[in-house]
């Protein structure tokens, strides 16, 4: 579905320049909560000008938490979709607020029938305030809710029915999920409506004490390239962006790992 | 389950991952601490971050006296974690871990 984006790379302020300056950059994501509603930084506004899509991601919206959605946070999303002349948006089906705390990260969402009642009610109130539209994200979890109704691809098929929204499918997550939790990942990517996705995110993580945390942080593991390759098999994804947020390594190391992406995808 | 008792279950399992609350029914405990010491390590590097100097002021105990104000002050809905880091600050100094900041002393005169 939706428009062909290639290759891209998470765009963040510490390697704007880096984004720029690299080889094989197709698109870029930019979380949305980092920029202002009417002004772009000048990096961004470098891409745009070389036509580069850019596509906002909301890590805030709590689109899975029985709170009503706080609408002056989507107000912000959509604000930003018209500054970047977006094709679309995205965040997470997850919680990220409840009871006044803030997990300040993605929290699961129980798989039952009442909890996608109340996630597919948020997002089609998120949907008609967003301009473009919207495309949703699988998380990694470290723990999961007990008496699940439905399985992940059972959960998020009725969602993109009933809501009609696009899906952001992250191997990483999936393949962190599969390692943490025991789930079946090539399972859930033939549960999938695979041509529902509007692209792909990939990213590295590092295991520790027995537990495998996306860090965003680290190299990308053999493990989620053969995933990528297992999605690829499938159906070929609209794009394929790599998430990297800290520990930058070198430029190089970095257009190595979007090189490496773009060999499973171009394969 | 009604939306309210969602809002109780999610609310129950942040309190548990944020606060040390009891481990609700029917969760893993072993996953249920991971998930709060991830938690706790994303929150820890975000503020060390935003304030760099506290984390050299105090050094090694950076990550056992975070973990200490953490539990008794979970991230409440609305807060920015520039205000976090700030209200570290403050919970450091009122324990004598650090001296207050020179720029906090305005009001002080010669």
């Amino acid at each position: 579905m939706g428009e062909r984006l290639g290759v891209g790379i998470g765009w963040r302020s510490e390697i704007d320049l880096t984004v720029e300056r690299m080889p094989g950059v197709d698109f870029v994501e930019v979380v949305a909560e980092n920029l202002h509603h009417d002004e772009l930084p000048e990096s961004l506004l470098v891409l745009r000008g070389r036509g580069l899509p850019v596509l906002p991601h909301a890590v805030s919206l709590s689109l899975g938490g029985a709170d009503p959605v706080e609408m002056d946070r989507v107000e912000h999303l959509a604000a930003v979709a018209e500054l970047t002349g977006a094709p679309l948006v995205s965040d997470h089906i997850c919680f990220v607020r409840a009871g006044g705390l803030d997990s300040g990260h993605l929290m699961p969402v129980p798989r039952t029938r009442e909890a996608l009642d109340v996630l597919v009610e948020n997002v089609r109130a998120a949907q008609s305030v967003l301009p473009v539209p919207l495309a949703l994200e699988n998380i990694a979890a470290l723990l999961r809710w007990p008496d699940a109704d439905l399985t992940e691809a059972q959960f998020l098929t009725e969602l993109v029915e009933r809501t009609d929204c696009a899906l952001l499918i992250d191997v990483a997550n999936m393949w962190a999920n599969a390692r943490n939790l025991g789930d079946d990942p090539l399972a859930t990517l033939d549960g999938l409506p695979l041509e529902r996705i509007a692209y792909v995110h990939v990213a590295g993580g590092l295991e520790k004490d027995g537990v495998y945390h996306d860090t965003h942080a680290h190299p990308v593991p053999a493990g989620v390239l053969e995933l990528l390759g297992e999605l690829c098999s499938r159906v070929r994804p609209p794009g394929v962006l790599l998430e990297r947020d800290d520990h930058y390594p070198s430029d190089e190391a970095l257009a190595a790992e979007l090189a490496a992406i773009r060999a499973v995808v171009e394969r | 389950m009604s939306r309210a008792e969602l809002a109780a279950a999610q609310a129950e399992l942040l309190r548990a991952v944020l606060a040390g609350g009891p481990v609700p029914d029917g969760f893993d405990a072993a996953a249920v601490r991971v998930e709060a010491a991830a938690l706790l390590a994303k929150r820890r590097r975000i503020v060390a971050q935003l304030a760099p100097g506290v984390a050299e002021e105090v050094g090694d105990r950076y990550a056992e006296l975070f973990a200490a104000y953490a539990a008794g002050n979970p991230r409440v809905t609305g807060s920015r974690f520039r205000e976090d880091a700030a209200a570290f600050e403050t919970w450091l100094v009122e324990r004598g871990e650090i001296e207050a900041p020179k720029r906090k002393r305005w009001w002080k005169r010669g």
